[in-house]
């Protein structure tokens, strides 16, 4: 925390203007709506919602949408982090922010690695597939939700 | 049928995480006593423009105080730019101390210095 507060990332956003904060702030804000905004159709989709509609046609444009707007909210949350990382040191909801983004993170790593996930486009899924893929759509979203909160209530701590 | 139980049961996690923002958790001065609060002492570090909300240091009563102030933008609408106040200047700061008595840290809302007054949140008494 003392390095990256440190860091010429951490000397940019102290020292260059009164609106980058609230700037960088608001690229966080937008990568995680587009995240989140992805995650939840994706998530709601493999949880039994809309089953009418077939699963490529929703994960298509949410998968890279979803890592799209990760990439845009862990880039700006260095920034944020950087400006002040030593005030953070002790805050309790970044103890449970950072490990819910991994969670979410390892889950997305086993779930595209699942014969379910990898055969959605080529044929119809068993009902004992589609059920596995719930439980990681049920754990996505609890793991991207409670990200979420935490992260909201750290400049509240 | 099944669907509806699970969007159900998605809405439900969202409703439930929802809920579970704890209510006083609102605009930063729940952590701060509603008392009014004043402090003289000198300047330890000058006013820090950065985000998300200006800072400076004074020592004062044998401890170094963490004052926070407004948004760097207000903060600096209030003229309080970096380096106009000198380290090692007497000021008088008023806002609201930390809950935490073992906190020294004020949400301050004016800063006095040399006969001028920093109004950083004016619409705050």
């Amino acid at each position: 925390m003392v390095w990256l507060q440190r860091s010429t990332l951490g000397h940019a956003m102290r020292e260059s203007g009164v609106w980058t904060y609230g700037v960088v702030n608001l690229f966080h804000i937008l990568g995680v709506a587009t995240l989140f905004g992805s995650v939840l159709v994706l998530d709601l989709r493999l949880l039994g919602v809309w089953r009418h509609v077939a699963l490529p046609a929703i994960s298509k444009p949410t998968v890279p949408l979803a890592a799209t707007g990760f990439a845009i909210a862990a880039a700006s949350g260095v920034c944020l982090l950087a400006t002040k990382a030593t005030e953070y040191i002790g805050n309790p909801f970044l103890y449970i922010k950072f490990p819910a983004i991994g969670l979410g993170l390892l889950n997305v790593a086993v779930l595209s690695r699942l014969p379910a996930w990898r055969q959605q486009a080529n044929r119809d899924l068993s009902p004992r597939e589609q059920a596995r893929l719930r439980v990681f759509g049920g754990i996505s979203l609890a793991c991207w939700l409670t990200a979420i909160s935490a992260g909201r209530m750290i400049g509240y701590w | 049928m099944h669907s509806r139980l699970s969007l159900s049961i998605g809405l439900g996690i969202l409703a439930a995480s929802l809920a579970a923002v704890p209510a006083s958790a609102h605009h930063g001065w729940a952590g701060n006593l509603d008392e009014e609060f004043e402090l003289t002492g000198t300047v330890e570090r000058g006013v820090s423009l950065a985000g998300p909300h200006a800072t400076m240091q004074i020592r004062a009563q044998g401890k170094v105080w963490d004052l926070t102030l407004a948004p760097p933008a207000r903060t600096e609408r209030a003229g309080l730019k970096e380096g106009i106040i000198p380290v090692g200047a007497t000021v008088t700061i008023h806002g609201h101390r930390n809950r935490d008595a073992n906190r020294f840290e004020v949400k301050t809302e004016r800063v006095t210095w040399n006969g001028r007054t920093f109004d950083v949140y004016p619409d705050r008494k």
